[in-house]
């Protein structure tokens, strides 16, 4: 009970820190969703490749991490947060209901991921590989239009 | 006087026009070079498909899946010189290139000619295709044959003074086409790293992008694949040679699992306009990945 309050006080102690953060300086919050992100996709590749043993555990991880991302990532694009050291392309502003679409379509693709690995994570590599891949593939197609590159 | 002046004048001009209309000259492949081609083995024209993009360029925009093969054209590219539409290469008689011959169409892909002799602009990179075996380019001929037929012109390029002016390409091609390889490597190089340089000097077309141009467009060779500003204006494209802001770190297998998967090592993804090439590259046979990263840490880097 009592290791629960100080895990409680710890994780609302975190938030108050994101949401700090988040209302100054939504460009870091994206960031870190964004390396949160990179993070998933390299335990996901490192087993795929067969650098890691597969771990139905590990592969829940990854798949719940991307899927909170996307449900949060969209809130991270105020007005005026075009400006400074960041990557977002000018599209997500000027072509708002295609930005929409393409976190609509990362959402869709996580929750179907999620319900697919269930309570124990996916069952084995084969099944966790084709969860993961639509997922995967989100990198891609929305940093074709919505991210430009600066180095 | 005034008359001796005038007439001066005028030989001068017709003078000054004919060396304009000689230099400018379209200059097509030697025809002895088509003489030895086999009939076109459309398999090995896909792959050339892939390698060359063509379907970056000349498939509609926005077209997905089975769509991508209509090559109907219509992409623009815009550029500091104007804006490029990629013309229609479907095989319809009237408005693709389905009344060409091998001859018109190597001449086109090699040298930037038309069938009725134009210049074709270098938005079209013939300038990196004229490094290519013939029979690769008679191959992809064939493939493109058995694609469907779609009627329909793309519009015209727009484009400012001097840019209007085809003809003068002619001359911008006397200083940048040049069908040599770029990087010379001393003799004994590894058979794949050769390969490599043929795949990304010559179908693959990398330099286009990924090496600076000089202020007449032709690309700054000194700088071979040492990065860009992107020429669609927005941000840059990177350096691709083994420098520490380029591949340094990465190792062969990092970039075969790049244009396989379009993650970097530190699971960074593609983005731009390089999403269409990976998806292209994940297309090839493995060994065509393999040379072109045995290639790419072989060659120069831009910090040296």
């Amino acid at each position: 009970m009592k290791r629960q309050v100080i895990s409680a006080s710890i994780l609302s102690a975190f938030l108050a820190t994101a949401v700090a953060t988040a209302a100054e300086d939504p460009v870091a919050v994206r960031k870190a969703q964004m390396q949160s992100n990179a993070a998933s996709a390299a335990v996901a590749g490192a087993m795929l490749k067969g650098e890691l043993d597969y771990n139905p555990a590990v592969a829940k991880a990854a798949i719940a991490s991307l899927n909170a991302t996307a449900k949060a990532f969209g809130d991270y694009f105020p007005e005026g947060s075009d400006e400074g050291e960041t990557t977002a392309a000018p599209a997500i502003w000027d072509n708002p209901e295609g930005f929409q679409q393409a976190l609509g379509k990362f959402q869709a693709d996580a929750a179907a991921a999620v319900q697919a690995s269930g309570r124990e994570g996916p069952a084995s590599l084969e099944a966790f590989q084709q969860a993961i891949t639509p997922v995967l593939s989100n990198c891609r197609s929305c940093h074709e239009n919505f991210r430009v590159r600066n180095n | 006087m005034l008359r001796r002046l005038l007439l001066g004048a005028v030989l001068l001009a017709a003078a000054g026009g004919g060396l304009f209309w000689l230099v400018t000259r379209p200059q097509p492949l030697d025809p002895a070079l088509l003489d030895g081609l086999q009939p076109g083995d459309a398999q090995n024209g896909e792959r050339i498909f892939h390698l060359a993009g063509c379907a970056s360029c000349h498939a509609p925009p926005g077209a997905e899946g089975g769509a991508r093969l209509s090559l109907a054209g219509g992409h623009a590219l815009k550029t500091p010189f104007g804006t490029f539409v990629a013309p229609n290469i479907s095989p319809h008689v009237e408005d693709g290139i389905g009344g060409w011959d091998v001859a018109d169409f190597a001449n086109a892909v090699m040298r930037g000619i038309s069938p009725q002799g134009a210049h074709y602009y270098p938005a079209f990179p013939y300038t990196s295709y004229a490094r290519m075996e013939v029979q690769d380019v008679a191959d992809l001929f064939a493939y493109l044959k058995t694609l469907p037929p779609v009627a329909g012109r793309a519009d015209g390029h727009t484009l400012s003074f001097p840019y209007t002016v085809r003809r003068g390409i002619g001359l911008w091609k006397r200083l940048h086409l040049d069908a040599a390889p770029v990087v010379e490597f001393p003799a004994g190089a590894p058979e794949e790293v050769l390969r490599g340089r043929y795949l990304v000097e010559g179908p693959g077309h990398c330099g286009e992008c990924h090496t600076p141009r000089s202020l007449d467009g032709g690309l700054d060779t000194g700088r071979w694949l040492a990065g860009a500003p992107s020429l669609e204006g927005e941000g840059t494209v990177p350096d691709i040679t083994p420098s520490a802001d380029g591949l340094g770190a990465w190792s062969p297998a990092d970039i075969v699992y790049y244009f396989e998967t379009g993650f970097t090592p530190d699971f960074d993804s593609v983005g731009g306009a390089m999403v269409a090439v990976q998806e292209n590259l994940a297309r090839l046979p493995d060994e065509d990945r393999q040379a072109i990263a045995a290639y790419l840490k072989a060659i120069p880097s831009a910090d040296r």
